[in-house]
């Protein structure tokens, strides 16, 4: 776990519900190159609330959130239609020089 | 890569190899590009994972087989770059506090094949001892088919039966302490296996128990005799062993055995044309055995003469791998006889010697046989091979099949063939003078003349080796059958 800063909130058990992980995909990968790292976040989480988690967590500094909800897929299983759950990806641009390894986990 | 020798000894050689990380970074990376193709990871197209990721995921898995392929490299370049030829399989010990992102240390210990001039073979003088089928031979050959082949003709006139008659007879036996037959008229079958009809038995051939052959001499055709024998202890039936027995003999007829003559109807009984072809046919086998005899004693000369003439040190691995080889067919030979005798020291010494021997003898021939280009080619393979399944009439097609599907049946065949090879190549550089001996002389075993080359005569009693055990194309150094079985017998 990184280093917390002393003017960030502490860390609290709601943050970890809040970032349910990394969002590694293609797509996400090619935020890298700007700054930015994808997330797969609680579908009730708001925008402040994920700059506020990933800040202590990561120990990072968050210029901009952006959030979406994926919806799920309609999906059928011997004729009975099932949905797949939404999901709320954030998209986190990190301030110039900050980086988050997505690798090894929170 | 860097390498340092660290020890020199004759022939081992100890080095100390150190591959840089980064090296095998390097390659791990295009190991992980060549499989970025087949690769599936969640949120990805195949062929489009990052290599950072790949890396994460895959990389551990991959060293593995990079450092494999890093070693293998440096060890080949190692022996490249001082001209070592490898006798076995290098020892490699890679480093133990070795971790991902250090240098890669490792230990390689290898036996080098020794360096050695081959002989000039042109001036190679060598004699090949050949014998003459002498019209005696055939005639002695002959007589002792006739002699395999003896009949029997009934006597005429009423003679006694003597040593050396044919009996037709019936006999039925009895314990003496069984009560004697009711019926009297001597068809006592109360025992089987103590009485026959119509058996014929030759007086003197010992093949029934001792007395019994005996008391029926001096006995004529129709005779009823009453043959009383006792069982000897050692018998192999148990419950009539030491016990007396009385046989009821009725002798049916005498018979003498025949002379079979030698002319044109046995010819003709043995499916030849006439007396001459046959004759002949005995001759070509013959002098095949005897040119047979010839080559051995030529390739024993040629053997013993490269081992003389070369002295170079040879690897201890070899000869270790060697000696356990022909100490383990010992023991094998042991169990099958049962003997428990262990080996006295002069014995092991000798068998030392033999390893040595067969070992050097193995690479000069090698070594003769890859500098002059000798190559057994698969065409020979497959004549052997119909030549092994000639061995088991009948089971031909089992012959066959075995070395088709087996390969390295098939390959241990090669090693004799490279060998024979070889030695005809030498015989054919050398200058060869035949010598006319006897055939006592041809077939007489080097054991006789032992004090003189009191070495060569070790080197003959080897045990027959087998061929399958060896994988690498060492020829075998010796292998005579004769020799083979006075090993077995002396033990």
């Amino acid at each position: 776990m990184a280093a917390k800063k002393k003017d960030k909130v502490e860390i609290a058990e709601w943050m970890y519900n809040t970032i349910r992980g990394p969002h590694i995909t293609e797509k996400a990968t090619l935020g890298s190159e700007h700054g930015q790292v994808t997330f797969k976040v609680a579908n009730d989480a708001t925008k402040p609330m994920i700059k506020a988690a990933i800040e202590s967590l990561y120990g990072v500094k968050v210029k901009a959130v952006n959030t979406l909800v994926q919806k799920g897929k309609n999906k059928r299983f011997k004729g009975t239609i099932g949905r797949r759950s939404d999901f709320k990806k954030a998209v986190i641009t990190l301030e110039d020089g900050q980086m988050i390894d997505t690798g090894t986990g929170i | 890569m860097k390498a340092t020798q660290k020890k020199h000894d004759g022939l081992s050689y100890e080095y100390k190899v150190e591959i840089p990380a980064k090296d095998l970074d390097q390659k791990v990376d295009a190991k992980l590009k060549g499989y970025a193709g087949q690769v599936n990871m969640p949120g990805f197209r195949k062929g489009k994972v990052p290599l950072q990721l790949m890396k994460q995921k895959h990389g551990k898995a991959v060293l593995g087989e990079v450092i494999e392929e890093a070693v293998q490299e440096a060890t080949q370049k190692v022996l490249d770059d001082n001209k070592i030829r490898p006798a076995l399989q290098p020892k490699i010990e890679i480093d133990k506090d070795y971790a991902e992102g250090k240098d890669l240390v490792y230990s390689l210990a290898i036996e080098s094949l020794p360096d050695f001039e081959i002989m000039d073979m042109k001036g190679l003088k060598l004699e090949r001892p050949v014998a003459d089928v002498a019209d005696k031979e055939i005639d002695d050959a002959l007589e002792k088919i006739a002699a395999n082949r003896k009949g029997s003709t009934p006597i005429t006139g009423k003679r006694a039966s003597k040593k050396g008659d044919i009996l037709n007879m019936d006999f039925h036996g009895r314990l003496a302490s069984d009560p004697p037959p009711e019926d009297g008229d001597g068809h006592d079958h109360r025992r089987p296996g103590m009485h026959a009809h119509n058996h014929m038995l030759e007086l003197g051939s010992n093949s029934f128990i001792p007395g019994f052959e005996d008391q029926l001499i001096g006995k004529k055709a129709e005779d009823k005799v009453e043959v009383k024998v006792s069982f000897p202890e050692d018998y192999h039936a148990k419950d009539l062993a030491g016990e007396d027995a009385i046989f009821d003999v009725v002798i049916h007829e005498i018979r003498e055995p025949s002379e079979t003559k030698i002319d044109e109807e046995f010819a003709k009984s043995l499916g030849l044309e006439d007396l001459d072809a046959l004759r002949k046919a005995v001759r070509e086998q013959m002098e095949a055995e005897y040119a047979q005899q010839s080559r051995l004693k030529l390739k024993k000369s040629i053997l013993d003469i490269m081992d003389e003439k070369h002295s170079f040190e040879v690897p201890k691995g070899m000869i270790d791998m060697e000696h356990e080889q022909i100490m383990r067919q010992i023991d094998a030979e042991k169990q099958q006889t049962g003997s428990t005798e262990e080996l006295s020291k002069e014995e092991k010494d000798e068998l030392a010697e033999i390893a040595v021997r067969r070992v050097k003898l193995g690479l000069i021939l090698a070594d003769i046989g890859r500098t002059n280009n000798i190559q057994v080619s698969d065409a020979e393979l497959q004549q052997t091979v119909i030549r092994e399944a000639q061995k088991y009439p009948g089971q031909e097609k089992m012959v066959f099949d075995y070395y088709s599907k087996n390969r390295n049946a098939l390959e241990s065949l090669r090693a004799p063939l490279f060998e024979e090879k070889t030695i005809d190549f030498i015989i054919e550089r050398a200058d060869v003078t035949d010598k006319k001996v006897s055939i006592e002389e041809l077939s007489m075993d080097d054991d006789e003349d032992a004090p003189k080359k009191a070495k060569k005569s070790s080197a003959k009693k080897e045990p027959a080796k087998k061929a399958d055990a060896k994988k690498d194309e060492k020829p075998k150094a010796d292998t005579k059958k004769p020799a083979a079985k006075k090993a077995a017998a002396k033990k």
